[in-house]
């Protein structure tokens, strides 16, 4: 099998640089310190045993919501740049000359952006495999909170590669990109939160349909489900959000119906990326004007 | 090799490509060349199938190239205006990434790349990081990339500009060696003379037309009836060029470092006449020649004054 070059010319020069070093020290350490921040914070409730499930749970909470957040940032900045940085360097042209398909091109620069994030998500283990000791987490919620993690990350990698296409210039493509992902996050809530408010005062009892693109939404019913309302829950401190009680909803779990939305948008914003770096296009609704 | 047969390309209500019709045999090294905005780019991307035509045939060694375009792929090899370099790559790894984009084997990946930074002249540069590279180098640097997948026809688009004149002169002995390796080569420039000494045919193209082709002998008999004299002098420049000045049959006179160009409208009698005076009159005339023409001056006249700023 032949390896996407473009994927592997990008780990070569991106693996060597001091900001691959940089962006995966500096990842650790807020990791790190949100973990000892925990420990300080629960020392009051451990002295009555050392191995603590109870602690062991709020820790495993914290460190994933604050690596899901990381990753929701990290993600964008890392493929906003991947086709309007190739304009600006005046290469696209290079490389769609050649015979390699535009899909190619377009995973090429995907995948790159996602070994990158894999390998932060790498690096945490060692710290979730501490808090696994101390019990209470299981690896099947682990390998859960992953999966959601590199799902999550491909969603916000594909929407940065599909600004990245439509629009010349990195910088552009990165401001639409976090605007897209804040209107994801919380442009989604506020129009959950007066829409309930509006045409059912409060009485809203099921995941509102807009959450179904808010990863947010999707990551606190994931965790919500992991271990109730009590921790899980802390996500819901977000105004708005705690209408998400994923413990009344009947049916598939919130969480995996957001990965399944989440995949389905990476398809479309890779689709017409690939269409749209196609010099030789028809536009994209060429299929309709074929005679 | 390469036939282009009314090609156009319009944006909005502008005709950029307006019936352009070319064709190239095997091994010709074809000048393209045009005033700025001509259509010369776009005719080149539309060729190695980075933009679409609005209607036209291209074939590229007999294949329909904008139906087929992913076939002809392989057998061009497009250098753009620009550099387009990765800078934190390394010269070889520049290289090396293009082979592999063009599916390159790797048995033959790295003789490939040392034969082709031989021919550019890069061989000592191979770890270098292409930011390095001077603008010379980074240009024959590109020119390699052009050539990795041994394509056997060659677009190159003003491959010449902002070098200095030795980049110039070693960019022309690297493509009078491709010439011999065999490939057919369609260069672009918006400036005649550097293209008339390594081309085997000219193409003027003006408002994305070609409005004359051929070798560049043809030209000039076709469009241009005055003979060039160019005169070499040791000293006594101005005296030379107000004593040619007496002759009615000489004017557009131009002057350079001991040299003079004019043009010449007399017969054989007028030209003996005219160094007579100038050695009578004790001008050291160092040489004294009448040249086939200046193609600078058949292409102004051809382009309409089309010179711009
Ligand atoms: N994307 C575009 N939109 C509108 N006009 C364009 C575009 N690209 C090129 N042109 C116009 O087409 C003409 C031909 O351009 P070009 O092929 O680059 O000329 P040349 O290479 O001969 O200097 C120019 O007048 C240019 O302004
Ligand atoms: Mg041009």
């Amino acid at each position: 099998m032949m390896i996407n070059p473009v994927l592997l010319k990008e780990i070569k020069v991106k693996m060597r640089s001091w900001k691959a070093v940089g962006i995966i020290g500096g990842y650790l350490l807020i990791l790190a310190a949100v973990a000892l921040f925990i420990t300080y914070a629960n020392a009051s409730d451990m002295y009555s045993s050392t191995i603590n499930p109870q602690f062991s749970i709020g820790a495993y909470t914290g460190i994933a919501i604050i690596q899901f957040i990381l990753i929701l940032f990290i993600a964008p900045a890392l493929t906003a740049g991947a086709i309007a940085g190739e304009r600006e360097r005046q290469t696209l042209d290079l490389i769609l000359c050649t015979k390699l398909a535009p899909r190619s091109i377009i995973l090429g620069k995907l995948l790159a952006s996602m070994s990158h994030i894999l390998i932060l998500i790498i690096a945490s283990i060692p710290m979730f495999s501490i808090v696994f000791l101390y019990g209470g987490i299981s690896v099947v919620e682990i390998a859960q909170l992953f999966g959601f993690y590199i799902v999550t990350a491909i969603m916000a990698g594909s929407i940065g590669i599909f600004f990245s296409t439509y629009v010349k210039k990195t910088i552009a493509a990165t401001v639409l990109t976090y605007a897209l992902g804040i209107f994801m996050c919380f442009g989604t809530l506020f129009i959950a939160v007066f829409y309930i408010r509006i045409f059912y005062n409060y009485n809203y009892q099921s995941y509102f349909p807009l959450f179904y693109i808010n990863p947010l939404a999707g990551f606190s019913s994931l965790l919500t489900e992991q271990f109730g309302g009590q921790y899980g829950g802390i996500l819901n401190m977000i105004p708005g959000l705690y209408m998400v009680n994923p413990l009344n909803v009947k049916g598939t779990a919130p969480w995996l119906i957001n990965t399944y939305v989440n995949i389905g948008i990476s398809v479309v914003m890779l689709f017409l990326a690939a269409i749209k770096i196609n010099p030789t296009r028809r536009g994209i609704f060429f299929f309709l004007k074929r005679k | 090799m390469l036939e282009i047969k009314n090609l156009h390309k319009r944006y909005g209500k502008f005709y950029a490509v307006n019936g352009l019709d070319l064709s190239i045999p095997e091994g010709e090294i074809f000048g393209f060349v045009g005033p700025n905005g001509a259509g010369k780019s776009t005719t080149m991307k539309i060729i190695c199938g980075l933009l679409t035509a609005t209607s036209g045939e291209i074939t590229v060694d007999g294949v329909d190239a904008l139906r087929h375009n992913n076939k002809i792929k392989e057998d061009i090899g497009y250098m753009p205006d620009f550099f387009g370099v990765y800078d934190d790559l390394k010269v070889d790894e520049y290289l090396d990434f293009y082979a592999s984009v063009y599916k390159v084997k790797d048995a033959n990946k790295n003789k490939m790349i040392t034969d082709l930074l031989e021919l550019v002249d890069l061989g000592n540069k191979r770890d270098a990081y292409v930011d390095n590279l001077s603008r010379g180098m980074k240009q024959r640097l590109c020119l390699a990339r052009s050539l990795i997948h041994n394509p056997k026809l060659l677009i190159l688009d003003e491959p010449a500009s902002g070098l200095d004149p030795r980049a110039r002169v070693e960019m022309k002995a690297i493509l009078r060696n491709l010439k011999d390796m065999g490939k057919t080569i369609l260069i672009s420039s918006h400036i005649l003379s550097e293209l008339a000494e390594m081309c085997t045919s000219i193409g003027i193209i003006d408002n994305g037309k070609i409005v004359i082709s051929g070798t560049v002998t043809e030209i000039m008999q076709q469009i241009y009836s005055k003979k060039l004299i160019k005169i070499k002098v040791n000293d006594k420049l101005e005296e030379a060029v107000t004593i040619l000045k007496e002759f009615p049959f000489i004017d557009k006179i131009t002057t350079g470092e001991n040299q003079i160009q004019a043009a010449f409208d007399g017969g054989e009698e007028d030209m003996s006449r005219v160094l007579y005076s100038l050695v009578t009159r004790s001008i050291p005339v160092a040489t004294f020649a009448q040249l086939d023409g200046n193609l600078e001056d058949v292409f102004m006249k051809v382009t309409k004054g089309g010179e711009e700023q």
